[in-house]
């Protein structure tokens, strides 16, 4: 992953320990991650750092993973969450929240397959954004601003849609 | 001739009396067989031997045998287990009478009868016994009922406990699986590591990965058996279900001789359903299928989907010339956890969750089979 941007992953879980191992894993294959251990945490941490996939438990005290999900993306709204579910709470949560999630995962999930699909919200999240940050970029530049003006614009854009 | 006018009288009365008698023996005569004719359980009634010298209608019906085949012979040898017969008789002997609640009569085809029975002591007027009479109820369906019931409610308790094990096991594993992958990393990575270390502690990690997946598909298995949502109903085609469901299986074909004959009615076979359940089933079935027929030394192995459609049901068949279920396992294949194969191949859980699932949609699974000819799973599931 040298030439590509990393990925930025929110972790969202009341579990600790499997938290501790999943990081590790996918620090070491190059992702950034961010651990957090509860909905609220998480919503905080979005306020100041980006993210493009997060990765929530659906069952956790305080506000669950379909409503944490739906709080990020108030936050970041090109982030792809992928949200964890025991059995049988599938339909639940498919019931309230379809449309929100990226993907709903069973618990426990296989590795690999969670590696897929962080890379396929990735590249999901990367379309939307651009299209839209194009349009706005088509926008600003064909709006009659100065040089200057432009510039100022579009580095504003860059703040808003996270790219550093 | 006063003697002799005393004796006329006498005579008369006697005489009287005997009328009166012969009509009272009538009518309980006719009171008995109307009893022995038209009762339906076994009433029987034998010399002080144990021979029988009288049988119901309703025993001849309940055991299949006819008077004619019965006259004579021992009662015990009725029973299925004669000895036991005869030790309920000789107790029974001491009171006037007894009951057995659950004793097994064995019917001419060779079924067994499970019967309620009460045996009395016929003995005559110097307090001797004569025989024995028997009332033996069939309590057969009965039983079967009972034990039905018990049945199905262990199994429903079974999978609200296993449901309840694999939840609360389903996060510990998936904690485990996190580790050990990362072990898995952390060897890779290691530098001071000598080559036969490395390779073992690779190996531990790579099984501990493994054998967490395997349990990771059991406990999503019980969950599905003990999943209570209704079932969805779509509409779909069948046949193209069927295709679908062998075209899982292609991997598993594979490198095999096996030949998948599809014999389906004309047209597509249309019907109302949860077809992620049935797909779930058809897997299973061809499967097992394909898992029998690599049990034989066969060369080509055949397995025929046969589809067809009545008023409302369709039915579908899954035919295999694989190795064939002996006769002592065919009443076991539906139990859970009972499998054939070696350990860590098969759950003992794909038969019962098909059962399950049929039955949730409101079908029907049968099966034949026969050693070293085949199995074939026949289900008929209502169209809507």
């Amino acid at each position: 992953m040298t030439d590509q941007p990393t990925i930025r992953i929110l972790l969202v879980d009341d579990e600790e320990t499997l938290l501790e191992f999943l990081s590790k894993r996918l620090l070491k294959q190059g992702y950034t991650v961010k651990a957090t251990f509860s909905g609220e945490e998480a919503v905080k941490v979005a306020q100041d750092a980006h993210f493009d996939v997060a990765i929530v438990d659906l069952k956790m005290p305080g506000i669950d993973g379909v409503e944490t999900q739906k709080r990020l993306r108030q936050i970041q709204p090109f982030l792809q969450c992928i949200v964890l579910t025991g059995h049988g709470s599938i339909e639940t949560a498919l019931e309230s929240g379809q449309q929100e999630a990226f993907q709903y995962m069973l618990k426990p999930v296989d590795y690999d397959n969670l590696i897929i699909s962080i890379q396929k919200a990735y590249e999901k999240k990367m379309k939307l954004q651009n299209q839209e940050f194009k349009e706005k970029v088509a926008a600003i530049t064909t709006s009659g601003m100065g040089a200057h003006g432009i510039r100022k614009a579009i580095s504003e854009l860059h703040k808003i849609y996270g790219i550093e | 001739m006063e003697s002799n006018n005393s004796l006329q009288t006498e005579l008369k009365r006697a005489k009287q009396e005997l009328a009166g008698y012969k009509i009272e023996l009538h009518q309980t005569r006719g009171y008995l067989q109307s009893i022995l004719q038209s009762s339906e359980d076994i009433i029987f009634a034998t010399e002080v031997g144990g021979m029988l010298i009288s049988f119901s209608k309703g025993g001849e019906k309940v055991l299949g045998y006819t008077w004619e085949e019965l006259v004579g012979r021992d009662i015990k040898d009725l029973a299925e287990n004669p000895l036991l017969f005869q030790e309920f008789m000789s107790s029974s002997l001491q009171g006037g009478v007894t009951t057995h609640l659950d004793l097994p009569f064995r019917h001419k085809e060779g079924k067994s009868i499970y019967c309620n029975v009460t045996l009395i002591n016929l003995t005559n007027r110097e307090g001797q016994r004569v025989g024995t009479v028997g009332v033996c109820r069939d309590i057969t369906l009965w039983k079967k009922l009972q034990e039905d019931l018990v049945q199905i409610d262990r199994l429903a308790e079974i999978g609200r406990l296993a449901a309840g094990v694999a939840h609360e096991i389903n996060n510990p594993l998936a904690i485990i699986g996190e580790a050990s992958g990362w072990a898995g990393m952390v060897i890779n990575d290691a530098k001071d590591l000598n080559a036969e270390d490395r390779s073992e502690l690779e190996k531990a990690a790579k099984v501990i990965s493994e054998q967490t997946k395997r349990c990771r598909s059991i406990t999503h298995q019980l969950l599905d058996f003990a999943r209570r949502s209704e079932p969805e109903k779509t509409e779909f085609d069948v046949h193209a279900l069927l295709k679908e469901s062998v075209g899982f299986l292609k991997p598993e074909l594979k490198h095999t001789s096996i030949e998948i004959d599809f014999d389906f009615m004309p047209g597509p076979l249309l019907m109302r359903s949860d077809p992620r359940l049935l797909e779930q089933v058809f897997v299973n079935f061809i499967t097992n299928a394909i898992h029998a027929i690599k049990k034989t030394e066969k060369d080509k192995g055949r397995i025929e989907i046969k589809t067809l459609r009545t008023d409302s049901k369709a039915e579908i068949s899954f035919k295999d010339n694989g190795v064939g279920i002996p006769p002592e396992n065919q009443q076991k294949i539906f139990d859970l956890f009972y499998t054939t194969k070696p350990p860590g191949k098969g759950t003992g859980l794909g038969l019962p969750i098909c059962q399950n699932i049929i039955k949730k949609i409101g079908g029907e699974i049968s099966f034949h089979s026969e050693v070293g000819v085949g199995t074939s799973f026949t289900i008929n599931v209502p169209l809507s």
